[in-house]
């Protein structure tokens, strides 16, 4: 507000009013009929309420000693003339002025843009996007219910393949939490007002949506962090091969028959593709956000918002499928990431042309395949360690 | 509540805090050590080696640079992250002299931007060094119930710390106040007593080794 207010006092040739003014102003012609002062225009009391000359009156013409007026008029004065229309005209259309603050956003009083920025995020980003994140989850819940965990067909064979390496996991890991702790705090601060503030009041929704914003903003950095790593250490292996397509058309194998795939299937690929991608643009996006006012208007502020949304929603959207795949949905798959090895006919029944390749360090010994896949994983990313 | 979290449950954490300090402190120092009767290898070789092991094991060395460069790094980071957010961030400043000092101790205080560069390297630091003890094969197995604590109330505290950044909220600066009481009250009976003991253990190790003419 203070801002404003200075911006205000210092725009050329305008006489100075507050925002809070400005905002609840009636339209000036409205206020000169009532006798109202408005600002840059000359006070006209209400019709009638002014005695003419050689009746009796109190009022005196200012600047007038044959009438009794001893105060000259301001320089400024334009007599019955008003610069109120002209001026709320030229301050609503994005009129720059003038500022002591040297912040290009600083010299615009009104950004019109803001109100459709505004209405894009709370109606259609907010609305699709928890349209987008319940059908979501709805299809999970769904798919969970029809076609329940996903067993390991063969059963567990007691014999187990190096797959992710320690620092694969590690990242993964890291990004994981990440994603966690930004993903909350980024949905508060979007639907917060809508979903929250009803049920907790505005005292304590205040609170949350301070911890949100300041959590959200402090984690962010280290997204980018997150997301080189995850492109460093599962760019190998993510390159697409001809065997993806037909992984497409037998849907992963839902569709009926059996779906080869490598290291990584056509679907994993494009969820890293989507990770750096988006995530990318999340982080660009955020620090665009984290400076507002190194940019040179609110335009880019305002766009960068919309983007982080969005992108931010599809990859939520996206994070809760791998979630459900990598964990409840499909037996076997969690300790991929959690101790570093697969189940041999897990291998063998979701990645066959891996399996072909690393059916010979299949081992009973569990031990000795953890501590062998956390130095090297399955070879691919041999001598990187943490 | 907010009163209660800022007045009587701060001074007994604080006790309790400083009391169990003290005392891990002199039962530490007061260890009997077992009888040595073999001769020093080099003269003064105890305090010599006291001191190699306070700096030698504070870097990797011995040619496990490899071997250790993920702990160092991250490490490096939580601690010294910490360090500096415990000390010198502004409303720490003002809390120290307030509640503690009662006078102006003199202190510089973090500008935001210095804040928020200690409080990523924290949270990295820690965050990448939780996630190895829980994927580690060795590490996971050697952890207990005390190391999780230990980093859940540390990540707890360090949290509702900057989620009070704003400071525009008693409740959140409650929220943290009572974090870092539950972590003084802890403290002293865990693992995390490293932070005052290391120094301790690491120079008795030293100065044992030192006394045979070897410091690894």
């Amino acid at each position: 507000m203070s801002l404003i207010a200075v911006v205000l006092m210092v725009f050329v040739g305008l006489p100075h009013v507050t925002s809070a003014t400005a905002q609840q102003m009636p339209p000036p012609q409205a206020l000169k009929n009532e006798g109202i002062a408005t600002p840059g225009g000359s006070v006209r009391p209400p019709v009638g309420a002014v005695n003419l000359p050689g009746s009796a009156s109190s009022v005196r013409r200012p600047g007038d000693p044959a009438a009794g007026g001893s105060v000259p008029p301001p320089d400024h004065a334009r007599g019955d003339q008003s610069i109120s229309d002209e001026f709320w005209s030229r301050i609503r259309h994005g009129q720059r002025g003038d500022v002591v603050l040297h912040s290009p956003g600083n010299r615009v009083l009104i950004q019109s843009s803001g109100e459709d920025w505004r209405l894009l995020r709370n109606r259609q980003v907010a609305r699709y996007g928890a349209m987008a994140l319940l059908g979501v989850l709805a299809a999970i819940v769904l798919f969970y219910l029809l076609r329940g965990r996903i067993k390991i067909k063969g059963g567990r064979t007691g014999r187990v393949i190096p797959r992710f390496s320690l620092a694969q996991r590690i990242t993964h890991w890291f990004a994981a939490t990440l994603v966690v702790l930004l993903g909350i705090s980024g949905l508060i601060i979007l639907f917060g007002k809508s979903i929250l503030l009803p049920v907790l009041g505005p005292q304590a929704f205040s609170l949350v949506a301070s911890a949100a914003m300041q959590g959200h903003n402090l984690f962010g950095p280290l997204f980018l962090a997150a997301v080189l790593g995850l492109l460093v250490f599962f760019l190998k292996g993510n390159v697409p091969r001809a065997v993806d397509v037909s992984w497409f058309f037998k849907g992963g194998g839902l569709l009926g028959g059996h779906a080869s795939a490598g290291k990584y299937n056509a679907g994993q690929k494009i969820w890293f593709l989507l990770t750096i991608v988006l995530g990318f643009a999340i982080c660009v996006s955020g620090f665009v956000l984290l400076f507002p006012d190194a940019l040179a208007d609110r335009t880019q502020a305002q766009l960068a918002n919309l983007a982080h949304g969005i992108a931010a929603l599809i990859f939520i959207a996206a994070g809760l499928g791998h979630a459900y795949i990598g964990s409840l949905g499909m037996e076997g798959a969690f300790e991929a990431m959690s101790v570093g090895t697969v189940d041999e006919n897990w291998a063998k029944e979701h990645h066959d042309l891996w399996y072909a390749e690393h059916k010979g360090e299949a081992t009973t010994d569990y031990v000795r395949a953890e501590v062998s896949a956390g130095a090297a994983g399955d070879g691919l990313m041999r001598g990187v360690r943490p | 509540m907010i009163k209660f979290i800022e007045g009587p449950l701060w001074y007994v954490a604080l006790t309790v805090f400083i009391v169990g300090v003290a005392w891990r402190l002199m039962a530490l120092l007061t260890m009997k050590r077992p009888n040595d009767l073999s001769e020093a290898r080099l003269p003064r070789g105890g305090a010599g080696g006291a001191l190699k092991a306070l700096v030698q094991h504070s870097i990797p060395h011995g040619g496990n640079l490899g071997r250790t460069l993920y702990h160092f790094l991250t490490g490096y980071m939580f601690h010294i992250g910490l360090f500096i957010l415990v000390l010198f961030a502004a409303p720490h400043v003002e809390f120290i002299q307030k509640h503690l000092i009662g006078a102006d101790i003199g202190w510089p205080k973090l500008p935001r931007w210095a804040f928020i560069i200690a409080a990523e390297a924290a949270f990295a630091g820690l965050i990448l060094l939780y996630v190895h003890r829980l994927t580690d094969p060795v590490k996971k197995q050697l952890s207990d119930i005390d190391d999780h604590l230990g980093v859940w109330l540390t990540f707890i505290v360090m949290l509702t710390g900057c989620l009070a950044l704003q400071e525009a909220h008693a409740g959140l600066r409650a929220f943290h106040m009572l974090s870092v009481e539950a972590l003084l009250i802890y403290l002293p009976f865990s693992r995390l007593i490293h932070a005052f003991t290391f120094a301790f253990a690491r120079a008795r190790t030293g100065a044992t080794y030192g006394r045979r003419g070897f410091t690894p």
